[in-house]
């Protein structure tokens, strides 16, 4: 009879952790679909000439992500919780540790690792919108790689890890990722932004802009929405599975994915709702989904869904202002990512402190708190531009950041890619040059 | 070339390829990272040329 106990203990065990890597592994390949939206997305987005160099940008941000996240990425997250010194437990994440590839014993690291890497490869591609049509690819891929697998990991291990220092210290709390991944990867672009400068023939000498229009509507929609599909995987991935017992959220605290299931799609309704009210575009509807989302992000375990609603509608009400403003500024946001990343996720982030403060924390950490949010998002805000506008800034001191004006006119994909996104079309410009090889 | 470090499934733990021999995995890792680094040189050099041939077209 003990025997009996024993065994099926030992195999209600097995089948919670298989469990597990199942759902995480599923998760994962939903998040894919974010990347299959963001091709689509800014390929769409593109002119006619610039549609093939977009997507193979968006591509490479992928498949450079995955590696360096192997190499480095990993390692940030588990070593970083305190600051800048890393700690002893980071040695788990370093890329030959023993749970950094196949392993009998550790059914967690991959899954968890894979989930972190799309993660990571959203966060490349949110900046990849924003630099289409002017930027260099080689340039495009460093900082994709410095954002990805540097930038917003560092981030996540201070405001995401459980012994991060803004959640023992402030306790901030972002389960949506509004700050760790949006404002970051938002204010990364506006940083980077400011040293590429705007597409040419964005802006005329006298002060006044051309609107340089996507050169596919419908595909950018369709994009917007396999994003927005993708983002279930990706919520999904936020939330901790803990085999016979209740979730909990990346900070420990108990949740359901009900409650996710609630909110985010009553966010989303009112990110399409609010952008609808304020626009009547469906290119800024659908990224008023996005920003519904976004605005909803940190706080989705705990909304009371019409409040989830109405953060939505103001996510989505403020992204074509906040994008209207930038072009004021002279700042060339092919997208919209600033706007409708970086500034719906410090609403998002600071939604929380204004509405849901005095959540317990596990341990000894601080409740939620305004103030805490408060540092939370300036941290995410500096975690994104400090590197972003470095960096590109290095770049673009040695040239090798911006696409010649001359060469833009032209367009990348004649210059740079040996085939043709539409060789049949009427009216498709090709240009005297042949493809490039 | 024998790059399994385990003889049996007994009590196993990490078995990807040289998990006993960290020389092996030093040097693979080295060629991983330089073959992404290299690369991202090279588009760079690929991307001047190609820019190159559009200027002198004009």
């Amino acid at each position: 009879m003990e025997q009996q106990i024993a065994e099926l203990t030992k195999s209600g065990a097995m089948l919670g952790t298989i469990q597990l890597e199942i759902f995480y592994w599923w998760c994962t390949a939903i998040m894919i679909l974010i990347h299959a939206g963001f091709l689509a997305y800014e390929m769409g987005a593109s002119r006619a000439k610039n549609v093939l160099a977009s997507g193979v940008k968006n591509i490479l941000a992928f498949a450079f992500i995955v590696p360096t996240f192997f190499f480095f990425g990993w390692w940030i997250y588990l070593a970083f919780p305190n600051g800048f010194i890393p700690v002893e437990a980071g040695n788990a994440g370093l890329p030959w540790a023993q749970d950094m590839g196949p392993n009998l014993k550790d059914n967690a690291t991959g899954v968890f690792w894979a989930a972190f890497v799309l993660f990571a490869a959203t966060t490349a591609s949110i900046f990849s919108g924003a630099v289409i049509e002017r930027i260099r690819v080689s340039a495009f891929v460093i900082l994709a790689i410095s954002l990805g697998s540097g930038a917003w990991i560092l981030a996540a291990s201070w405001g995401w890890h459980p012994d991060g220092w803004l959640l023992t210290k402030f306790g901030y709390h972002d389960v949506g990722c509004a700050g760790l991944i949006h404002v970051v990867a938002g204010f990364f672009a506006l940083g980077v932004l400011i040293n590429l400068g705007p597409r040419i023939g964005k802006f005329n000498k006298d002060g006044t802009t051309n609107d340089l229009r996507p050169h596919n509507i419908p595909m950018v929609l369709i994009g917007l929405m396999l994003i927005i599909v993708g983002f279930f995987g990706f919520l999904g991935g936020c939330a901790i599975l803990n085999p016979g017992a209740q979730w909990t959220n990346i900070y420990g605290q108990p949740m359901t994915l009900s409650a996710y299931a609630f909110n985010t799609l009553m966010c989303f309704s009112g990110g399409i709702i609010g952008a609808w009210i304020t626009t009547r575009d469906p290119f800024w509807m659908m990224s008023g989904a996005l920003a519904g989302i976004f605005v909803a992000a940190a706080g989705l375990d705990i909304w009371y869904p019409p409040l989830a609603f109405l953060l939505g509608m103001v996510g989505g009400a403020i992204i074509k202002p906040g994008n209207d403003f930038l072009v004021k500024m002279g700042i060339d946001d092919s997208v919209g990512a600033v706007s409708v990343h970086g500034f719906a996720g410090v609403l998002g982030v600071m939604a929380v402190g204004v509405f849901a403060a005095g959540y317990p924390n596990p341990g000894d950490a601080p409740d939620t708190s305004f103030v805490g949010q408060l540092v939370g998002v300036i941290v995410m805000i500096l975690c994104g531009f400090i590197p972003g506008y470095v960096i590109s800034l290095l770049l673009k001191s040695i040239g090798i950041l911006r696409v010649p004006d001359e060469v833009q006119e032209v367009g990348l994909d004649i210059a740079e890619i040996p085939s043709k996104a539409y060789p049949e079309a009427a009216g498709y410009k090709s240009g005297s040059l042949v493809p490039a090889e | 070339m024998n790059s399994s470090p385990v003889t049996s499934w007994e009590d196993v733990g990490a078995y990807f390829t040289f998990a006993d021999t960290p020389g092996a995995l030093y040097l693979i890792l080295a060629l991983a990272v330089l073959a992404c680094v290299l690369t991202i040189v090279q588009a760079a050099k690929h991307e001047t040329e190609a820019f190159k041939k559009v200027e002198y077209s004009d």
